[in-house]
């Protein structure tokens, strides 16, 4: 590797690193502006709209709401999207292709119209709106990311590591834990990554499936009806450090957990 | 917001005097003693804070709002719980509300029910559009307009009196409107009937017109900025400067104005729309006599009218809710007299036609 | 240690513990000692056929029900003439929304638009992130490496809406690039950066990256720097090395990125509404459009989603078999 891409590289990935952060921070800036308005000039300031947000139980026990959806439909959908993909990967059988397209079927449709196609067929299930509902509807929307995400690690997977633990005696369920699973982690971290932030983000099937308590996005859209205000910039800012954090702690007792057993 | 001052003395007595006239208070005694639930969909800061815990402190029937954002949205949600909604009381704009009465989505409404029905001032609650197939079918609460909002650091007072100055090359690229609405507003600068409603018998006529509005918008398209749909939009074109001149609906630029944003408002001469968002109750509604309880209630004091204005910049149908604004909220929810009498409803009778026709006018005209 | 060794290290422990004679006290040791855990084995793996079947029994299910289940009642009401059903009126089967679609040449342009746009996008954001996905990899220490990826992901956790509206004060007439320039004396009028095909692509990429980066991440990752290397001692430049090595041994990768990010740029709506120009409309607003303007439309928007889903599978699964062919052509 010459110097100059090296030099070039760390260029390009700064400049990436300072496009996604600007309007990160521009949002957190506004966030202490006096006015109900975001937008320049400042011309005074104020804290309100932070200790607004941990005054108000509601924002913050909705942000609880949305946070236990997120990680319950992502459980759902790595469970499913991964058997999936297992079932899919270096198979050949009759109506491969047609499972296929049906996986990926819920990420084809546009939001509004899967929204009401859950809602419909919700009350033709029996499903009251809800939190479970939001979770089903989240679950299977976000399948087809986890089974193409875990397939591609899976295709990559030499055949002979698995050949090599069935050959010494184990069994496929053992081989499949101790061998595949551990390969495809890398690929499970990524896709949980995509369905947290699918389902934190997600509006529409929120809305149609939800009952009278919002998920954040349902009540950002709400409150967006009067403008976008400080206010607005204020929630996101705190429940971006609240994820954050809860993400290096997940991500630190991961590790503590693998030390600790291995 | 400031905080509602209704007092609770002042609210026993509205209460009370309901009770005292209305046809069949049982329903009321069965309430107050069975507590229950009224369930609500509308927009944030329509039912005031301060109301609401009042109300549910002095009924104990809890009040479940659920934020809905868009008619769009409400319509297909309740078309898709039909025929057994989860919710009473939705807020319908008042020209969509055939659409819902057409599905079999709205309970009329029963004004006898209403003792506080009295405080709405009768140019809304008496109104033309307010009464369909013989029936009412909501309570007003607030109105909206169509107007042109502008920037008066940059836009004269003059200029603001005609919907020419939007379409102007003076402020080429520094204008906005949503495409829908300009439609009828272009209509109605044409000299014809927005709401389609005098061509119901004549849809060649009406073709016609629509086609010859939908070619004027495609003439002016090199002019404009953006179009934009959501009030939230153009409010932030304004403070960004990316516009000086906009139709838009006096709500967000109402909010604008209180906010001290260098903004006026005007309905131009040639004449604009207004609309009325109001309290309904849905067909099959789980709680309907809740939602009776409810909608005396929040009709009972104009200082409920007036905080409904503050959070949302629309005006007040409330008798005398003025009274409880301030200088600036006044000057922001009122027009002038002859400003006014340039203002009509809309009107829902012909819109199956008129929206067949121009839905796909807008996508030509987004696509020219 | 990379991840292959790492499972490498797994299938030598897993099978040692395993292996039917020893007393393993281990966890592992102790489930597949268990009879009845053996017993249960003994049943699914009967046959190749068994096994399969138990395998294949619930994605089958699953897919069946809660994949197609909603959108057969999306694909019926696009052939029903009234919906939600007026009252009293029984709705009769047409295919007139669909005919809808073929007979009006609006509704093809923001159709073909939305593809050519989803298309174009998967191979822009291939482009960006492709160097800071190959950064990340191969250029920096294994130890920072987890440090500087997490970064990266931190704003894509901000909302599409307050995100958008944070691009909004960046870019308007008084944004704060506009705000900068003038201080610098560079510009006396402010450049009219929003509602451009400019600030489209700034607040879309932001919607895709993450989608192409990691999966290019995990690529490259895995990929041995030995390989490259050795092109090098053959005297390989540069660029034919990436070309012929990298770029190869990455395509699945690339692949399942630009899957990713054409299935989910397909149906946006709110970015491209709030930031594009006048005639940037995509086709997932003209559907939404049928849901929601005054003149609802639910059968002729069923029919118009059930046009763009298909046409969506297709080009996914042609676009895969391209991908498929090409790098068989290149082990061989």
């Amino acid at each position: 590797m010459t110097r100059a891409t090296r030099i070039f590289m760390s260029v390009i990935y700064w400049a990436f690193v300072v496009y996604v952060f600007v309007p990160l921070i521009l949002m957190v800036v506004m966030g202490f502006k006096d006015s109900k308005f975001i937008g320049f000039p400042i011309r005074s300031w104020t804290l309100d709209w932070y200790t607004g947000v941990f005054s108000d139980t509601e924002t913050l026990s909705v942000f609880g709401y949305s946070v236990v959806i997120a990680i319950a439909s992502t459980a759902v959908s790595i469970f499913v999207g991964t058997w999936i993909a297992v079932l899919l990967d270096g198979r050949k059988f009759m109506g491969r292709a047609v499972i296929f397209g049906l996986t990926i079927l819920p990420a084809l449709v546009p939001g509004i119209i899967s929204a009401i196609a859950f809602r419909i067929y919700a009350r033709l299930l029996g499903i009251e709106p809800g939190m479970f509902a939001i979770i089903w509807s989240h679950a299977v929307h976000n399948v087809p990311f986890v089974t193409l995400v875990v397939i591609a690690r899976l295709s990559t997977l030499p055949k002979s590591y698995t050949e090599a633990a069935r050959d010494l005696g184990a069994d496929p369920f053992v081989a499949f834990a101790r061998v595949t699973l551990p390969y495809l982690m890398p690929a499970v971290i990524g896709a949980s990554i995509f369905c947290l932030l699918l389902s934190f983000d997600d509006f529409v099937r929120s809305f149609f499936l939800g009952s009278y308590d919002p998920t954040l996005p349902v009540l950002i859209f709400a409150k967006l009806r009067s403008g976008m205000s400080p206010e607005i910039n204020a929630i996101a800012t705190v429940a971006l450090v609240i994820t954050a954090v809860l993400g290096i702690w997940a991500e630190r007792s991961t590790r503590r957990l693998n030390k600790e057993n291995a | 917001m400031s905080r509602l001052t209704l007092n609770r003395r002042r609210f026993l007595g509205t209460a009370a005097a309901g009770t005292a006239v209305l046809a069949s208070p049982a329903y009321l005694r069965k309430a107050y003693a069975q507590g229950g639930e009224v369930n609500i969909w509308t927009y944030t800061n329509f039912v005031p804070d301060s109301f609401k815990e009042q109300f549910e402190a002095e009924t104990g029937i809890k009040v479940n709002i659920r934020l809905v954002d868009d008619q769009g949205k409400q319509f297909n949600l309740l078309a898709a719980e039909a025929p057994n909604p989860t919710v009473d009381i939705l807020t319908v704009a008042g020209h969509r509300f055939l659409q819902f009465i057409d599905s079999e989505l709205l309970a009329p409404l029963d004004t006898d029910r209403l003792a506080n029905w009295g405080n709405i001032n009768p140019a809304f609650s008496e109104s033309d559009w307010a009464t369909i197939a013989g029936n009412k079918w909501g309570a007003p609460i607030l109105s909206g307009m169509e107007v042109m909002s502008y920037n008066t650091e940059v836009v004269s007072e003059e200029e603001a009196q005609t919907w020419d100055t939007l379409f102007s090359d003076k402020y080429s690229k520094q204008t906005a409107y949503i495409i829908q609405d300009m439609m009828s507003i272009i209509m109605l600068k044409m000299g014809y009937d927005g709401n389609m409603v005098a061509y119901m018998d004549d849809p060649d006529k009406a073709a016609a017109i629509v086609e010859e509005a939908k070619a004027y918008l495609i003439e002016k398209k090199p002019l404009v900025r953006k179009y934009y749909d959501s009030g939230a939009e153009v409010q932030q074109m304004f403070v960004n400067q990316d516009i000086v001149v906009a139709h838009s609906w006096n709500g967000p630029a109402a909010a604008l104005i209180n906010d001290g944003f260098p903004l006026g408002m005007s309905i131009p001469k040639e004449g604009s729309y207004g609309f009325v968002y109001t309290y309904n109750i849905a067909n099959n509604a789980p709680n309907a006599d809740n939602a009776y309880t409810f909608l005396n209630a929040i009709l009972g004091s104009p200082e409920i009218g007036a905080a409904m204005t503050k959070a949302s910049g629309f005006i007040s149908t409330y008798k005398g809710a003025d009274q409880y604004l301030t200088d600036l909220e006044k000057k922001s929810t009122s027009f002038p007299e002859e400003q006014l009498a340039n203002l009509q409803f809309f009107r829902a009778e012909a819109n199956e036609m008129k929206y067949g026709l121009v839905d796909p006018a807008v996508e030509e005209i987004k696509a020219a | 240690m990379t991840s292959e060794a790492a499972s490498a290290d797994h299938a030598r422990t897993a099978t040692a513990a395993n292996a039917p004679e020893t007393t393993d006290r281990t966890f592992w040791g102790r489930i597949v000692n268990w009879s009845p855990y053996r017993a249960l084995v003994g049943l699914v793996y009967a046959t190749p056929r068994r096994q399969f079947l138990i395998l294949a029994v619930f994605p089958v299910l699953w897919v069946l029900t809660q994949h197609l289940g909603p959108m057969l009642q999306m694909a019926r009401i696009s052939l029903l003439d009234a919906y939600p059903p007026s009252p009293g009126v029984a709705p009769n089967f047409t295919f007139d929304n669909y005919a809808r679609f073929f007979g009006e040449s609006i509704f093809w342009m923001p159709f073909i638009r939305s593809l050519t746009f989803a298309a174009t996008l998967s191979f822009a954001t291939l482009i960006i992130t492709y160097p800071v996905a190959y950064f990340l990899a191969r250029h920096v220490s294994r130890n920072n490496r987890m440090f500087l990826l997490l970064l990266l992901l931190i704003p894509f956790w901000v909302g599409e809406i307050v995100r958008t509206y944070a691009i909004m004060i960046l870019l308007g007439n008084n944004g704060a690039i506009n705000l900068m320039l003038k201080w610098f004396g560079l510009i006396d009028r402010p450049i009219p950066f929003m509602y451009t095909g400019f600030s489209l692509s700034v607040g879309i990429i932001y919607l895709t990256a993450l989608y192409m980066l990691l999966p290019l991440y995990s690529a490259l990752e895995k990929l041995p720097k030995s390989y490259t290397e050795a092109a090098a001692d053959l005297g390989a430049g540069a660029w034919t090395r990436f070309r012929r090595v990298t770029l190869p041994l990455t395509l699945e990768g690339i692949a399942s990125g630009c899957t990713l990010v054409f299935l989910i740029s397909t149906g946006f709506y709110a970015t491209p509404v709030l930031l594009g120009g006048p005639s940037t409309t995509v086709f997932a607003e003209t559907i939404a459009g049928f849901f929601h303007v005054a003149g609802d439309q639910w059968p002729t928007g069923a029919a118009f989603a059930t046009i763009m889903f298909l046409t969506a599978l297709v080009l996914t699964a042609v676009f895969n078999r391209l991908i498929n062919a090409l790098r068989k052509g290149e082990t061989k």
